[in-house]
């Protein structure tokens, strides 16, 4: 069979298709399709020729099989450290492979480098670190992904993601009129306790045009809520773009190159619209990733910088502390054992490490924050990352990967972990649902409300 | 006034209560009934894939899984759903408290009806209010009314209503309420306050003045407001609020009572302490009312 109904190499443009495909009950016919499905090697070989670049080439050959990767991987360790872990092995198993072969290469081939790609490697790039020559096998990951993906071996969640994104691009069936409406929700649900407080749409020349996760709008509005309320606490000229809103890049991760360079320049034009300031994003790592640090080189902007600064939301928030825009009450700060989740996708890839625990000065009483070990730029993957999460076929996997960061939490006795990232939030909630170990997590935004100093103007007034 | 209420409902036994008061109040004032089921949170990126509420299980959110559980509910309520014609039953996926949020506003619903809590929970905290229903009451433009233990006295409707007041901004909402309620069906309304006295020594002579200077601030801040309304009487206690509404309502054989809820409190653990409206929840034996907004008063 050429292609499947369903499993094909076309990606999903329509409603239907998109129905269709989210119809089939955890996609096993999907599946089933994909084992029929043929490798159209010319065009592999073709597109290798016309995508891969010299660091890409340079890398596999000059990969020396020395193995020092092999520790650096969680999921390497969490899996009885088996040689099929190590990440060189991973990635020369697979792509080199592919190369070697010259695209010549037959669906059990494909089906199997889809799971060494979205179930073996997060694309955390933590090895790249440990690499004697600097060979980062997770971008090499996120190449692979993008040639299976346009063969149509993709797994069956990231596949619709990644439709989602063509069809209302974001992550979800979130539609312009469902976010502004939201928007509207959260204002008026917010305004009696915070007076004053708006959530501007559209409004041109601001200071500071905020974007978010799909994830907000659809299940936890409140999240949009809360940046309201620290934007009006720090008394911020802010708004969001009705259109363009929507900050993360499932297509990223499923290697959907086409719908990344779409969705960023659908957030640029916003920023070209609306001309603002600059732009923060909210909590997420990959939505980071995918517009500040990938982004610009999808729509091909040649300083390799979004149009407008585009700062995390925690470096938002570090600001806001640090120049009195908000105040922490002293006696309101954290007094109980609490531990910090580095987000891969802006702690290794963008530094900013140090920005975080800056943070955790204002909010932690002294003594109280133990950091995860190792932690910073050498921190773990929350274990689901890279779209593995979301991956019903792999979530066996996936919750084995947990275990990495359920020892490290278990190892510095917090019960509390702050995780800026819905992906490592979503992770960490997860590893409890899974394992039982006692912790609560949150995002900034909702601790910091919970402490802060709120001028006496900014009060609702209360008759009583 | 009850034109379309929306039942959210577990479907599980600590919602069973809630869920007859809905659908008689249905039947008896020709009200539109939602039926909300949230199905549970799908979890990360795009998957369909929740833990059932029943089982703990986790299922995937399809068709067939839908159906079944329409089919579910369907079966449940049967006796309750005869002779009502006008019932839709909604399911959908995501956090239960932002859900039935959502669908209250986007029907605009004039009454949210729930269970205090899903039951689901360890036994000790059977008929808690949940952290559900404490963001649900919090936030909603309308009144909630809750269930917590099915008694007899309300089966033939509400005929008596105890409105207890804080005198803050949302008791005002919570009278109208109140007042409303007992014009269009035609019941006797007790306006109460109780002292709080605990933690206090007074005297009884002080006692006595506070309790006639709280009296004297009912008439002033309320009786203006009831026009032509003579059904109804004052009666100020003194003692620990949640406790003197309970006693008031099992002496006048109460079958609503209608409080303000203005915790800000969301954290289920911190706010069942304090709250008198969950405290009242838990121990009354007729439907509670706790209205926070004046939009739908």
């Amino acid at each position: 069979m050429p292609e499947g109904k369903i499993c094909n190499k076309q990606p999903i443009n329509t409603v239907e298709q998109l129905q269709l495909t989210l119809a089939d009950k955890s996609g096993i016919k999907y599946y089933e399709e994909m084992e029929h499905l043929d490798v159209d090697t010319d065009k592999l070989w073709a597109s290798i020729q016309k995508t891969m670049k010299s660091r890409t080439k340079t890398w596999l050959e000059i990969c020396a099989h020395c193995g020092l990767c092999a520790e650096s991987c969680f999921l390497y360790q969490v899996n009885g450290k088996v040689p099929t872990q190590v990440p060189s092995y991973k990635i020369q198993s697979t792509l080199g492979e592919m190369v070697k072969r010259k695209g010549k290469v037959d669906n059990a081939f494909m089906r199997h480098a889809m799971e060494v790609a979205w179930s073996q490697c997060t694309c955390c790039n933590r090895c790249g670190m440990y690499c004697p020559h600097g060979i980062d096998v997770g971008v090499m990951f996120s190449y692979l992904r993008g040639l299976l993906y346009s063969q149509g071996f993709v797994p069956w969640e990231l596949k619709i993601g990644s439709g989602m994104h063509r069809i209302y691009r974001a992550q979800m069936d979130v539609t312009q009129e469902d976010w502004v409406e939201t928007c509207e929700w959260m204002a008026e649900e917010t305004e009696e306790e915070w007076p004053g407080l708006e959530i501007p749409v559209d409004k041109k020349d601001a200071d500071i045009m905020y974007t978010c996760n799909a994830r907000e709008p659809k299940h936890y509005p409140e999240d949009i809520a809360e940046a309201a309320i620290l934007f009006h606490v720090a008394g911020e000229n802010w708004t969001v773009p009705s259109e363009g809103w929507e900050q993360t890049s499932l297509s990223m991760f499923a290697g959907d190159w086409e719908c990344c360079k779409d969705n960023v320049q659908n957030v640029y034009n916003a920023i070209e619209r609306l001309n603002p300031k600059r732009c923060i994003g909210t909590e997420c790592g990959h939505a980071h990733r995918a517009t500040v640090i990938e982004g610009p080189y999808w729509v091909g902007r040649e300083d390799g910088l979004p149009p407008r600064p585009y700062i995390h939301y925690v470096e938002w928030l570090a600001e806001a502390l640090r120049t009195g825009k908000l105040k922490i009450d002293p006696a309101k700060r954290i007094k109980e054992p609490v531990t910090l989740q580095d987000s891969c996708n802006y702690v290794r890839n963008h530094g900013l490490k140090m920005i975080t625990r800056e943070i955790i000065e204002y909010i932690v009483e002294p003594g109280y924050f133990v950091e995860m070990s190792p932690n910073r730029e050498h921190n773990y993957c929350c274990g689901g990352g890279g779209g593995f999460n979301g991956i019903g076929k792999f979530r066996p996997q996936r919750n084995v990967a947990l275990r990495k960061k359920m020892e490290q939490i278990i190892d510095t006795g917090a019960k509390l972990v702050i995780a800026p990232c819905h992906n490592c939030w979503d992770a960490i909630r997860d590893l409890e649902e899974e394992y039982h170990i006692g912790i609560r997590w949150s995002f900034l935004k909702p601790l910091i409300i919970s402490m802060l100093e709120v001028p006496e103007h900014l009060k609702p007034k209360e008759e009583e | 006034m009850f034109k379309k209420i929306l039942l959210a409902t577990t479907g599980s036994t600590a919602s069973f209560g809630a869920a007859r008061v809905a659908f008689d109040m249905a039947k008896r004032y020709g009200s539109e009934v939602t039926v909300f089921h949230v199905l549970g949170v799908p979890t990360k990126a795009y998957s369909q894939i929740v833990n059932d509420v029943r089982t703990g299980e986790e299922v995937e959110v399809d068709e067939d899984y839908r159906s079944w559980v329409e089919e579910e509910i369907r079966t449940t309520y049967a006796k309750q759903l005869e002779g009502l014609d006008n019932v839709r039953i909604i399911l959908t996926t995501g956090v239960p408290s932002r859900e039935i949020l959502r669908e209250a506003r986007s029907i605009d619903a004039d009454l949210i009806v729930m269970g205090a809590s899903s039951g689901n929970s360890a036994n000790y905290y059977r008929g808690y209010p949940g952290s559900t229903f404490q963001k649900v009451a919090k936030a909603a433009g309308c009144p909630i009314l809750t269930v917590h233990r099915e008694s007899a006295s309300y089966w033939g409707g509400f005929s008596k209503i105890l409105f207890g007041t804080d005198f803050s901004k949302q008791s005002l909402s919570a009278f109208l309420f109140a007042l409303k309620t007992a014009r269009e069906l035609d019941c006797e309304l007790t306006i109460f306050h109780a002292l709080d006295i605990s933690g206090k020594v007074l005297d009884q002579n002080e006692i006595e003045e506070n309790l006639i200077a709280v009296r004297e601030r009912i008439r002033s801040t309320y009786s203006p407001l009831m026009g032509d309304f003579k059904n109804y009487d004052i009666e100020v206690w003194e003692g620990a609020p949640y406790v003197e509404i309970v006693k008031l309502a099992r002496e006048k054989q109460v079958d609503l009572v209608v409080l303000a809820h203005h915790t800000r409190e969301l954290d289920p653990e911190k706010a069942r302490i304090g709250s008198t409206v969950e405290q009242v929840i838990v121990r009354a034996n007729c439907p509670v009312v706790s209205v926070s907004k004046p939009e739908k008063v």
